[in-house]
């Protein structure tokens, strides 16, 4: 289990000295239980990518503490921090840069799997068949791609390699980052469901962050999806609710913003956009989504509200005034 | 017989391209592979044609063939694009294609929003823009461009005074249509306009292009993987597969009521929003490219789940039925509808 509290994490802005500071994260706390699913939304530069990344030991955090299966990061030594990190594995966007182009696909897997064949003792033999195994899991066929050097599989295909060799290391988490994004459409699908089949066959917890939100529901509609804007988490719930029942305006905004397909859907009749696009460099008082937000009041500039479940909601959010509206499409009458 | 149109004449009536039995194929290993084969299209004048398929379905090929702009070593084998009030623009050379691509024909490139000179601002590279294609009154260039830009819901002043890392993702985005937009095109294609950019971005550039085109009375091509993409914006909807058209009409009627068993099986693997999520199904197998496409028979045959024995022997012919026009020998059967050897017959009603 992971859990982050009151996780910060700043950048300096560009310009030299006299930059103001980018606020990548703020006080984010978060749970991903074992063998759950958990999603981030959000839009670009909302601090979804970096969350992960720190989440994996691949980015520091300034503030607060990740605890992962009860030992804090912050009072271990790196030596001791990278077992840990071993356990999280991150499954990147670009299924094209990920791979080396000069190994095949054998050598991609083999030589994680020797260095984790001496960790656990096991003999050489071992591996070809481990290999094997965890090929079959993704649904590749061994004597096809074995061989193979990356350019020679297709985007899906390689994707599957990239999961594959995330799984020599027997991670207890993965964490996907727009792992779709790159994929041709009819493969998508098929990568999705790897992700759910590792889940519920091997108890894998998963960590996807995207900003397709069916995407996100096709992974984890049993899971938790958190809403993240300007580094700060705005709503969280259980992902049905959350998509279903929103009640902050920005994470209607965002599900506002899902293509209608007219003709066999129709738009949410509370359909909304945000009043105005990002100014990333402005630091607005109070809620950080008052500038753009069509429902802001004076009292919004006010104190930014906490993140809890004011007017009894049944997810956590951080607006003053909640209200559910219906922004999500809804099937066509005459489908 | 709009050739002799003033140009203030032609905005008032947007302009129509007819692509007929157009081929581009690639030389490899000494033989010629078909990236576009054999495919004819009409863009009805002033709508919105969606253009959905995936990687190497070869509608960038076709797109580009537009403008008569195919990448080296491509070659147009066969057929034409008719451009009202430009003629065939494939039989078109040197400064007689310069004065299509621009002011004819607008484009806004794949990853449009990397493709600005980083070195300059924004203003200079619309002023280069003008000064390549003769422009005398750079002035009246700068005003359309402001205009253009503010629009777009920018401001002009901050935009044009601009370096390319300066702005965001969305914003680079709308720069590129200011682009193709401002020596007057009355054909807009757009590839890709919104891949690589987040939802809500994608929800502003989509609502500008619905807008743009209204407002200026253009031919429109939107290109994508994405039926989303192309359902939210299209009036109608080309589906391509493997270089060839296997689905076109109308763009709620193909939503609602798929044909192509291609159609059908892309909408079906989209994971969606609302409804039941286990009705999602992935698509079998992979999409081909230039040197896996099969030879003989059907193209998808190999993933589709109808398939007989007649697809594996030969190509299946366009079927004509209710506005709609599909390339599928079950799908055909199973509409007892009209087969027309060609297209052209649709063209004509």
């Amino acid at each position: 289990m992971i859990v982050a509290t009151g996780i910060t994490r700043t950048f300096a802005g560009r310009g030299g000295r006299r930059s103001t500071p980018v606020h990548a994260l703020r006080q984010v706390d978060l749970t991903i239980p074992d063998g759950g699913a958990v999603s981030f939304i959000g839009e670009s530069g909302c601090g979804k990518t970096t969350l992960g990344r720190i989440l994996c030991g691949l980015e520091g955090f300034d503030g607060g503490e990740l605890t992962i299966d009860g030992q804090p990061v912050s009072r271990l030594r790196e030596r001791q921090r990278a077992p840990l990190f071993r356990r999280i594995q991150m499954i990147h966007q670009d299924p094209y840069s990920a791979l080396n182009p000069t190994r095949t696909i054998a050598n991609i897997l083999g030589d994680p799997l020797a260095l984790r064949a001496r960790q656990l003792g096991k003999p050489d033999d071992w591996i070809a068949g481990r290999r094997a195994e965890l090929l079959g899991l993704v649904g590749l066929d061994p004597g096809y791609v074995l061989p193979r050097y990356p350019h020679m599989l297709s985007g899906g295909m390689r994707q599957r390699v990239v999961i594959a060799r995330a799984l020599t290391v027997d991670p207890e988490v993965l964490v996907a980052d727009e792992a779709v994004s790159m994929i041709d459409v009819s493969l998508r699908l098929g990568i999705l469901r790897l992700l759910r089949d590792l889940r519920s066959e091997l108890g894998i917890s998963l960590l996807f962050i995207t900003h397709d939100v069916a995407t996100a529901r096709y992974v984890g509609q049993d899971g938790e999806l958190y809403v993240i804007y300007r580094g700060a988490v705005v709503e969280h719930g259980s992902t049905d609710t959350v998509i279903q029942r929103p009640v902050h305006p920005y994470s209607q905004c965002l599900l506002s913003a899902i293509p209608v397909l007219r003709g066999i859907e129709e738009p949410g009749p509370d359909r909304l956009i945000p009043l105005a696009p990002l100014e990333e460099r402005v630091e607005p008082p109070g809620c950080l989504f008052r500038p753009r937000c069509p429902f802001a009041r004076d009292d919004c500039a006010g104190r930014q509200p906490p993140l809890g479940r004011l007017g009894g909601t049944e997810q956590e959010h951080a607006c003053r005034y909640p209200q559910n509206r219906e922004v999500v499409a809804v099937p066509a009458a005459n489908a | 017989m709009t050739a002799h149109l003033t140009a203030a004449e032609q905005r008032t009536r947007p302009a129509g391209v007819a692509v007929s039995d157009l081929t581009v194929a690639f030389p490899a290993g000494g033989r010629e592979l078909p990236a576009v084969s054999h495919v004819s299209l009409d863009l009805t004048p002033g709508k919105i044609t969606g253009l959905v398929g995936e990687s190497g379905s070869g509608k960038s090929t076709l797109a580009l063939a537009l403008m008569n702009a195919v990448p080296k070593p491509g070659l147009v084998t066969s057929g034409s694009v008719h451009i009202d009030g430009i003629g065939n623009v494939l039989s078109l050379t040197g400064s007689g294609l310069r004065r299509v691509r621009g002011p004819g024909i607008g484009y806004v490139f794949q990853a449009s929003q990397n493709s600005l000179n980083p070195l300059k601002t924004v203003g200079k590279q619309l002023l280069d823009l003008g000064r390549s294609h003769g422009e005398k009154n750079l002035r009246g260039l700068l005003r359309r461009a402001r205009e253009l830009i503010e629009d777009m819901g920018l401001d002009a002043v901050r935009v044009l005074s601009s370096y390319q890392h300066e702005l965001s993702g969305g914003m680079r985005q709308r720069v590129g249509i200011v682009f193709a937009l401002l020596l007057n095109a009355q054909v807009l294609v757009l590839d890709e306009p919104t891949t690589a950019l987040d939802m809500l971005s994608q929800a502003s550039v989509l609502e500008i292009i619905k807008r743009v085109h209204r407002d200026l009375g253009l031919t429109t091509l939107v290109i994508s993987h994405d039926l989303g993409v192309v359902g939210e914006l299209a009036d109608r909807t080309v589906v391509m597969y493997a270089g060839r058209v296997v689905e076109e009409g109308e763009t709620q009627g193909i939503l609602r009521d798929p044909r192509h068993p291609y159609t059908r099986g892309l909408l079906a693997a989209m994971p969606r929003i609302t409804g039941d999520l286990e009705l999602a199904r992935a698509l079998p197998g992979r999409p081909p490219d230039l040197l896996t496409i099969p030879r003989a028979g059907c193209v998808f045959r190999e993933r589709c789940p109808l398939a007989m024995p007649v697809c594996a022997d030969s190509e299946p012919p366009d079927t004509l039925s209710g506005g709609r026009r599909f390339a599928c020998f079950a799908a055909a059967g199973s509409a007892g509808a009209t087969s027309a050897g060609h297209a052209e017959t649709e063209a004509a009603s």
